[in-house]
């Protein structure tokens, strides 16, 4: 009984760790840019809902599409000052910037919103499932629906629209798409803005397991093994990424840390990590790269 | 007639240079809070040291009519912070002058152990109740120079399994669980309460580390239901933070018929705001008196001290007081106040024995048996063993309430024991 606790635990929170991954993958297959500010991205896009919702009262609808508009919106602007200027260039100076970008965000969030916690707790029907000795919270299942169905959005837009098409034609060579008549500029502004939604819904899933404060983004740091474990350029990998990474942290939580090895399940997915890549370079599902030096 | 003249005016002048620094000589403390950083914004600590020494200044009487300069510093609870700052104080100013400093960090105090105790000699203050530094294996013997403005963790730890173990109903030993942090306080004072409870006939049924960067809590709160803890006690952490919530939130819903409860830094207002109604019935202990209700014109003002942090937050801060401005507990205020009216008390009293100096502070507060101007409700603790051995049990009254269009917890902590002297008490 307690195994299947630990894996359905484990599989609940990697959905919403896979969304994040997702968020990171689109990025990088647009632009070869890794973007590290993913975790303020998160928080900004949980601050958002926070104020339609908590303090302006809107219904949690129109809260939810409200903040994810807005953190498209962000975004879009974030990309249009940080990343447009740099196209053509070095994907690098991209990542670069975004390590930047990411202290930036961490102060203006620290500056506007302080760095108190904020109570956060939605009231959603009550999911929660309790099944003999197993038992898994309704914010928990509420997580991992919310991450799931956002996730199978994303998809659907990708692979059943015609922006979907433009969006990965752009991935695979945006010179090619430029000449088919693709805006890839434009593809580019949608790309950040879509991932800027889908981090803010993992935002808005992990605070509701207690409070929101501008240290939830540490939460960003999670992205890093379940997209470099599933593959960097990988959407599918994203998905398999974050919920490998769920279960280690669970197993690890479970099993491993009660032994005395305390902090442990914080540091587990890097060795994961540090173990894939020895066996797969690339991640598990990432695109095998042969390049001529 | 003109030589005598210039004569005169040298032999003033000469005067003049040897009484001036002697004249200027000033009284000066430092005091570092953690008013920024992991625990949130906490610049009420400041708010009202700021308050409580512009009052000695002024209307306080200072020290004997004497001003006290004093400097007030943000150590972001970063020890490392907290050590620089002092370092730059120490080089900065004289010994003559610097006479005082206070602290909040047991992460700080061990790399200062040399500095204060054996090479500065200066006596600090500090918001540490480190077991280890302050309790029978450290003190005065070993830290002359280092006071605390509490009882140590261990005494809190122990004064909470007494508690149990007087209000246990259900037949068989009370199951105890610790949760701890992974900080340099996160276990202080834990080898004390296990000794304690086993010398009590309390079974301690699990020791669980929760780390500060956690973002769930199902794990822990499945091995306390897995091990049948009856009593969690939940050491080491602010009330304020993130996970704290967290934790609370998730107890409540896994641990259902269990009682939370928890030291010092747990204790209070902050937790209600964050935690909100997961932290009904939360019992805890606390070296001062918790008194902030939510709404805070229904707080009690029955303790002096108190009433006297409430009247000078409203005088001098009046937009801040009002719920929702940024005085957001009023304890944290009432902290900040308090440093500033021991500070004053220590520099008086070694002033009136005519040795203001560090040594003669020292003196004074290892002599002081003070009431703290009513903190403790009219009892009075004496210092000789370098903490205010003073705590009282508290249970959380909460209730979630529609305030306006809004949904907000309502409630406080509430007293439900006299003030214990734990160097008095019969454990």
């Amino acid at each position: 009984m307690e195994i299947l606790q630990v894996i359905f635990s484990g599989l609940l929170t990697g959905m919403v760790y896979a969304l994040l991954g997702l968020g990171i993958v689109m990025i990088f297959k647009a632009s070869e840019a890794f973007n590290f500010a993913v975790g303020e991205f998160l928080v900004i896009g949980a601050f958002l809902f926070f104020i339609l919702f908590f303090d302006l009262k809107l219904p949690f609808i129109v809260a939810l599409l409200g903040g994810l508009g807005l953190s498209g919106l962000f975004a879009a602007a974030v990309e249009r000052l940080t990343i447009q200027p740099l196209l053509g260039r070095n994907p690098i100076s991209m990542t670069i910037i975004t390590l930047g970008l990411a202290s930036f965000l961490r102060a203006i969030v620290q500056l506007v919103f302080g760095a108190h916690s904020y109570s956060f707790s939605l009231d959603l029907p009550d999911l929660t499932l309790e099944i003999g000795d197993m038992i898994f919270l309704s914010e928990q299942v509420w997580a991992s629906l919310l991450s799931g169905c956002t996730f199978g959005l994303v998809m659907l837009f990708l692979f059943r629209t015609r922006w979907g098409v433009a969006i990965r034609a752009t991935s695979e060579s945006q010179a090619k798409a430029m000449a088919y008549g693709i805006n890839a500029r434009l593809i580019l502004v949608v790309v950040w803005s879509l991932s800027a939604a889908c981090i803010a819904i993992a935002g808005i899933a992990i605070s509701n397991f207690g409070s929101l404060t501008y240290l939830t983004a540490m939460v960003g740091f999670r992205a890093i093994p379940v997209v470099l474990v599933g593959g960097m350029d990988s959407i599918g990998g994203a998905l398999a990424g974050g919920l490998i990474v769920g279960l280690c942290e669970a197993f690890v939580g479970a099993y491993i840390e009660p032994m005395g090895l305390i902090g442990f399940k914080n540091v587990a997915p890097y060795i994961l990590l540090l173990l894939v890549l020895l066996v797969r370079p690339y991640g598990l599902f990432g695109t095998v790269r042969i390049e001529r030096v | 007639m003109r030589k005598r003249g210039l004569q005169l005016v040298a032999v003033v002048g000469v005067l003049l240079a040897i009484s001036l620094p002697a004249a200027s000589k000033e009284i000066k403390v430092l005091s570092q809070f953690p008013m920024s950083g992991p625990v949130g914004t906490l610049p009420e600590f400041g708010m009202g040291y700021i308050d409580g020494m512009n009052w000695i200044n002024s209307e306080g009487g200072g020290v004997n009519g004497k001003k006290i300069t004093f400097f007030l510093e943000d150590m972001r609870y970063d020890p490392t912070v907290e050590v620089a700052n002092f370092n730059k104080y120490c080089a900065e100013h004289s010994r003559d002058e610097f006479l005082m400093a206070t602290g909040y960090i047991t992460g700080a105090l061990k790399p200062l152990i040399e500095k204060v105790n054996v090479e500065e000699k200066i006596p600090w203050l500090d918001g540490s109740y480190s077991t280890e530094i302050f309790g029978i294996e450290g003190g005065p013997a070993k830290y002359p120079y280092y006071y605390s403005l509490g009882a140590t963790y261990g005494d809190q730890i122990k004064v909470l399994l007494k508690w149990i173990k007087e209000n246990h109903k259900k037949p068989g030993k009370p199951k105890v669980a610790f949760v701890v942090s992974p900080t340099a306080w996160g276990r202080d004072g834990l080898p004390e309460g296990l000794e304690y409870a086993k010398e009590k006939g309390l079974e301690v049924v699990a020791q669980i580390e929760y780390p500060y960067t956690a973002t769930d809590a199902t794990n822990e709160c499945m091995a306390l239901r897995k091990a049948k803890a009856e009593y969690v006690i939940y050491h080491g952490y602010s009330g304020a933070t993130s996970h704290t919530a967290i934790f609370f939130k998730t107890a409540k819903k896994i641990l259902k018929d269990v009682q939370l409860m928890g030291t010092h830094y747990t204790t209070g207002r902050f937790p209600i705001l964050v935690c909100q109604e997961a932290y009904d019935g939360y019992v805890g202990v606390a070296s001062r008196p918790f008194c902030d209700a939510i709404p805070r014109e229904k707080t009690p003002m029955t303790n002096p001290m108190v009433k006297m942090a409430h009247e000078f937050a409203k005088k001098y801060r009046p937009e801040d007081y009002k719920e929702g401005g940024k005085i957001k507990d009023m304890f944290l205020y009432m902290e900040g106040l308090t440093y500033a009216l021991i500070i004053q008390e220590a520099l008086t009293r070694a002033d009136k024995a005519g040795q203001l100096t560090r040594e003669g502070v020292k003196k004074a507060l290892d002599e002081m048996v003070w009431d703290f101007k009513g903190l403790f409700e009219g009892k009075k603790f004496d210092y000789r063993f370098h903490t205010i051995p003073m705590v009282q049990i508290f249970k959380a009254e909460v209730k979630m309430q529609k305030v306006g269009d809004k949904e907000v917890p309502t409630g406080a902590v509430k007293p439900i024991s006299d003030w214990i002297n734990v160097n008095e008490i019969k454990w």
